[in-house]
């Protein structure tokens, strides 16, 4: 059967992938400035990124080779929030990696392969081409979070990474494979109207779990969390920013196609357990953040904790919780970011600053990355007017549309302890003495326009968030 | 347009601050006293265009903000609310002048972070959309957070985190109310159509513990008030004042606002208990005030002593204690902020806030004396000044109420006597006896430190001698409190009536009907309230049940002489 392609439905993966030959053109020759990969990566996906919004405001659905691969505005929106990432990653990267010539080609590749990734793994209309976009996705991470070879924290961690991550990956396959065997086939409208609510084997309940299993990995939820603080502890700040953010959407947004689409029959199966894990996320993620002292643990349990507040929009699974999963990612992938482009920003002569109590006084000696860092941690802990406000009120409030009210309450408790330790980085910052005088390296400027655009996102959609609402409430599956 | 300038102007401040911070500290103070006295002078408007022939909402202002949400920017206040309003304006530019000199580092973050919490504290008073309201109480914890921890004392960072903490536990369980109060109010945060379905929520005990408790954190009612010594010590003189003056006051706001109009049947039911609390907070509050050594900490706990007479007010459910309890709130705003300053005036001089290290300064200090009496007067409720006539109303009304035994009434009176002991006791020890020789050399007030404190004493004497002008534009509001609170006995809607209601008020919505009120509604609550300001029976006054939503046909309440 000849396959009809059509290009214009493909436009945003076609883009990346371009850019991804064209980066890899460039960096063959010698004679071409390195930096420019960067840049070359941000266009690419700012192009990308406005041709997404384009088709999603047309309202463009279509499937693509034999209905395997499905474009629609659920599938855009991610684009969206994939490539938004993309966008920031690379622009906090430009400096952070230095002028080394040799590390910017493969690491933009990666980049860029990894948001390829993501954007197969969003729109995958079958189980196996979820499965490719998430590898491709998982690869690319792996190598990227051992990036710095001659470090060994790095190292350390993308050994770590690729172990667990393997695992993952091979209970993912499993479950697929236990889901074709319940199901007959692995298309995920066809695993839809194969099942009923009586017919459920144990094949199709063992396969179910065992994706549980593998997207918890993906997206860390606990008890599936071990590997998150290691990783971003050892790997590149940069990359940290990136594992938190892309990805993790993106196992989400394949979690969402999947469990919603093709498996809403054994919601009364997967529902409670979703329920729990939200439960044991938040609050084991919350609880273990307060005890970190290196700023980049405490972020990777901040993201763990909210894994978990993604997952009460999850247990929802009504039309406003799957709206309100999409917002908050979207919100948590520009705080996150901006987050750790604060520490990269905090930067001394003799490196990073890791350390809580290496932010001593820093409110007040570098007063713009104690502005940036302040917003950024506030937005995280959910204070009004900023982002993180809306988009938590919004799943809380998709929770108690579906009966959750508990579920919420729990939720709402763990956003008082999370103020605790992200408050802690502001007293810290503004009310302590410094110990000793560090060394400041200048505010590079790339980095200083991705906080930037970081800030102006973040209060945006925390006091004008109607737009992006109506956008994300006309996405869902 | 007049509320938002007035809540946003002081936001306008911040941002001058911000983008002026090179200028120089005079630049700043200078900039921050002029927004703040503009602030103020524009609310006056507010007094004057005031109408306190009504108590309908006034200078309301309704925006479509994120209907994806259900939420609307909705602002008006009401004869309560204009108070506190103009409490946060009068005090917030007192504290800059107050803060002056007192500040060295950071000085452009200490008045923005002042200028920000007004803009935070006058929005939780304007708001009549629950998503707003929610949005300027979590909001105005920042830049109070910042007061504190940054210029407080020493354990500043302790006790900012659990003040914040306090907080934010509270508002936790408010947010948890707020959205299940949402679904049952057909997907709107809008207060006025909560009004109309006031007494017919489900599981309303549990939504009334939900906003309750965060205000009462608040407040502080016993026992939720250990966070509050520990904010009010360390914090500076202008943190102190706003902090005793306007934010305590956002709880019992909150309270009237929301737990006595939205759950009368479970304002009833837990009557006891919380009027129980109040009065162990008056006595508890007062006998610890006698014991302390450091005067902030006695002025602190003077104050969860006072305000569990407020609460007290609040729970007698009549005309009286609710009005005395309004009133109560601003004079405590006025002579507890107006004692946070003298006791931050005399610290600048002596870095010592200990009793023990004072003695005879009426002659030293003889201005400062003469001053700090008539504000302990005021404090304790002697007449002719405001405290009295505030707790006077309070009493009455507790008395006149068949919601609480009178034997809370004779408790809680104890403590009006346990104030002037510690009060007296303690003006007595600083003020007179020998002057320490430490002590000798302690100036006198100057001007600008009388020009801070002699507005204050202005409404401190006004309040107590002629009280009418504030009294009478509370008046309706609070009449109409006291007839939502009363409704408790409206049969409990079945779920078909329930709907019907629900869309009748859609249609209503939709039809944009600002006043909420259809005329012949409005002409029979003004016939009501004629009767009520004549006096003639508190039977008629109860009986004239008003309703924002213009339904006639709802059922009337019943009158609380049984």
């Amino acid at each position: 059967m000849p396959i009809e392609i059509n290009w214009q439905l493909l436009m945003p993966e076609l883009v990346i992938a371009l850019t991804l030959i064209i980066v890899l053109i460039f960096d063959m020759f010698d004679s071409i400035s390195k930096t420019i990969l960067g840049w070359l990566t941000i266009v690419g996906a700012g192009i990308a990124l406005w041709v997404s919004i384009q088709m999603q405001q047309a309202g463009t659905v279509g499937t693509q080779f034999n209905d395997m691969f499905k474009v629609d505005s659920f599938s855009l929106f991610f684009n969206i929030i994939f490539l938004i990432s993309t966008i920031l990653v690379a622009l906090i990267s430009l400096s952070y990696l230095g002028k080394d010539d040799r590390k910017q080609g493969p690491y933009y590749l990666l980049i860029l392969l990894a948001t390829l990734g993501m954007m197969l793994m969003a729109a995958g209309n079958e189980l196996i081409v979820v499965f490719l976009g998430l590898e491709l996705m998982s690869l690319s991470l792996y190598v990227l979070a051992g990036y710095f070879r001659d470090n060994p924290v790095s190292s350390e961690a993308g050994m770590k990474y690729l172990l667990l991550g393997a695992f993952a990956s091979a209970f993912f396959l499993y479950g697929i494979a236990l889901i074709y065997g319940g199901a007959g086939t692995t298309s995920i409208p066809g695993i839809a109207s194969n099942l009923t609510a009586e017919s459920q084997s144990p094949l199709l309940l063992g396969g179910m779990f065992l994706l549980i299993v593998g997207f918890g990995f993906k997206v860390a939820i606990v008890p599936f969390h071990q590997w998150a603080p290691d990783v971003y502890e050892g790997a590149p700040t940069t990359i940290a920013a990136f594992i938190s953010a892309g990805p993790k959407a993106a196992g989400f947004a394949a979690f969402l196609r999947i469990f919603m689409e093709a498996l809403p029959a054994m919601q009364s199966q997967w529902g409670d357990v979703i329920i729990l894990l939200a439960m044991l996320t938040m609050t084991v993620g919350n609880v273990i953040a307060i005890a970190q002292t290196n700023i980049k643990r405490m972020l990777a349990y901040s993201s763990i904790a909210h894994a978990g507040y993604v997952l009460i929009g999850l247990a929802a699974a009504n039309n406003e919780g799957i709206s309100s999963v999409m917002l908050y990612l979207l919100v948590y992938c520009v705080m996150n970011i901006g987050a750790f482009g604060a520490v990269i920003l905090a930067k001394t002569t003799d490196g990073e600053c890791l350390t809580i109590s290496d932010y001593a006084g820093l409110g007040f000696r570098k007063p713009l990355l104690g502005l940036f860092m302040t917003l950024m941690l506030l937005s995280l802990a959910g204070f009004p007017p900023t982002a993180g406000f809306v988009g938590k009120f919004y799943i809380f409030k998709s929770a108690v549309q579906a009966g959750h009210t508990w579920l919420v309450i729990i939720g709402a408790i763990n956003t008082a302890i999370s103020a605790f330790y992200y408050l802690r980085v502001v007293v810290t910052m503004y009310m302590r003495e410094p110990e000793e005088e560090l060394e400041f390296s200048p505010y590079p400027s790339t980095l200083v326009v991705g906080l930037i655009l970081a800030v102006i996102g973040v209060l945006f959609i925390g006091i004008l968030p109607s737009l992006l609402l109506n956008s994300v409430q006309n996405s869902v599956l | 347009m007049l509320l938002s300038i007035v809540i946003f102007l002081p936001l306008l401040g911040v941002i001058a601050i911000a983008l002026l911070r090179g200028m120089g500290a005079s630049a700043i103070k200078g900039i921050a006293l002029a927004i703040g006295l503009l602030t103020f002078a524009i609310s006056l408007g507010l007094y004057t265009g005031f109408d306190a022939t009504t108590a309908e909402l006034q200078f309301e202002e309704k925006l479509a903000w994120i209907p994806g949400l259900g939420t609307s920017y909705h602002l008006g206040i009401d004869g309560i609310s204009l108070w506190l309003v103009l409490l946060t304006t009068f005090l917030t530019p007192v504290c800059i002048l107050a803060a002056w000199n007192s500040v060295e580092k950071g000085l452009s973050g200490f008045m923005m972070s002042l200028l920000a919490l007004e803009t935070g504290m006058l929005g939780v008073f304007c708001a009549l959309d629950l998503f707003l309201f929610f949005v300027f109480w979590e909001s105005m914890l920042i830049p109070m957070y910042f007061l504190i921890g940054i210029w407080g004392g020493e354990r500043r960072i302790y006790a900012t985190v659990k003040f914040v903490l306090y907080t934010m536990a509270g508002s936790a369980l408010m947010l948890v109310g707020i959205l299940t109060l949402y679904f049952q109010n057909g997907n709107s945060f809008e207060l006025t159509t909560l009004y109309a379905k006031a007494g017919g929520f489900e599981h309303s005990h549990l939504l009334f513990l939900a906003f309750f408790i965060a205000f009462a954190i608040k407040v502080p009612l016993f026992p939720f008030h250990t966070w509050l010594p520990d904010a009010h010590v360390e914090a500076p003189t202008a943190g102190s004042v706003i902090l005793a003056g306007v934010l305590l006051k956002m709880g019992t706001y909150g309270i009237v606002r929301f737990c006595l109009p939205l759950f009368p049947e479970a304002v009833t039911h837990f009557t006891p208990l919380i009027v129980t609390l109040a009065v162990i907070g008056i006595i508890y509050g007062a006998l610890v005030a006698m014991v302390q050594p450091d005067l902030k900490k006695l002025v602190a706990y003077s104050s969860v002593s006072h305000l569990g007479f407020v609460i007290l007010g609040l729970f007698a459910k009549n005309p009286e204690g609710i009005q005395g309890s309004v009133l109560q709130m601003l004079n405590h705003g006025l002579s507890t902020g107006a004692l946070f300053l003298l006791v931050g005036m005399i610290y600048e001089r002596r870095h010592s806030r200990m009793i023990a290290d004072f003695g005879g300064l009426a002659k030293q200090m003889p201005i400062f004396a003469s001053i700090f009496m008539v504000v302990t007067l005021s404090s304790i409720g002697l007449p002719p000044l405001n405290g009295f006539v505030g707790e006077f109303m309070i009493l009455l009304g507790s008395f006149l109420t068949d919601a609480f035994s009178k034997w809370y009434v004779v408790f809680a009176a104890t403590g009006v006597i346990l104030a002037a002991i510690y009060m007296l006791w303690m003006f007595q020890r600083v003020m007179f006896g020998t002057l320490d020789k430490t002590n000798a050399a302690l100036p006198d007030l100057n001007a600008r430190e009388v020009v801070v404190l002699l507005p204050i004493l202005l409404f401190i004497v006004w309040i107590g001698v002629y009280p009418k002008p504030f009294l009478n534009r509370m008046e309706k509001s609070v009449g109409l409190v006291v007839t939502q609170v009363r409704q408790e006995t409206a049969p409990a809607m079945g779920h078909a009536e329930k709907q019907s209601l629900r869309d009748s008020e859609l249609v209503l919505r939709e039809g944009q009907s600002e006043t909420h009120a259809s005329k012949t509604d409005l002409q029979q609550t003004q016939r009501a309230r004629h009767e009520m300001s004549e006096g003639t029976s508190h039977l008629g006054v109860y009986a004239a049940k008003r309703r924002y939503s213009g339904r006639s046909d709802l059922p009337i309440a019943t009158p609380y002489h049984k």
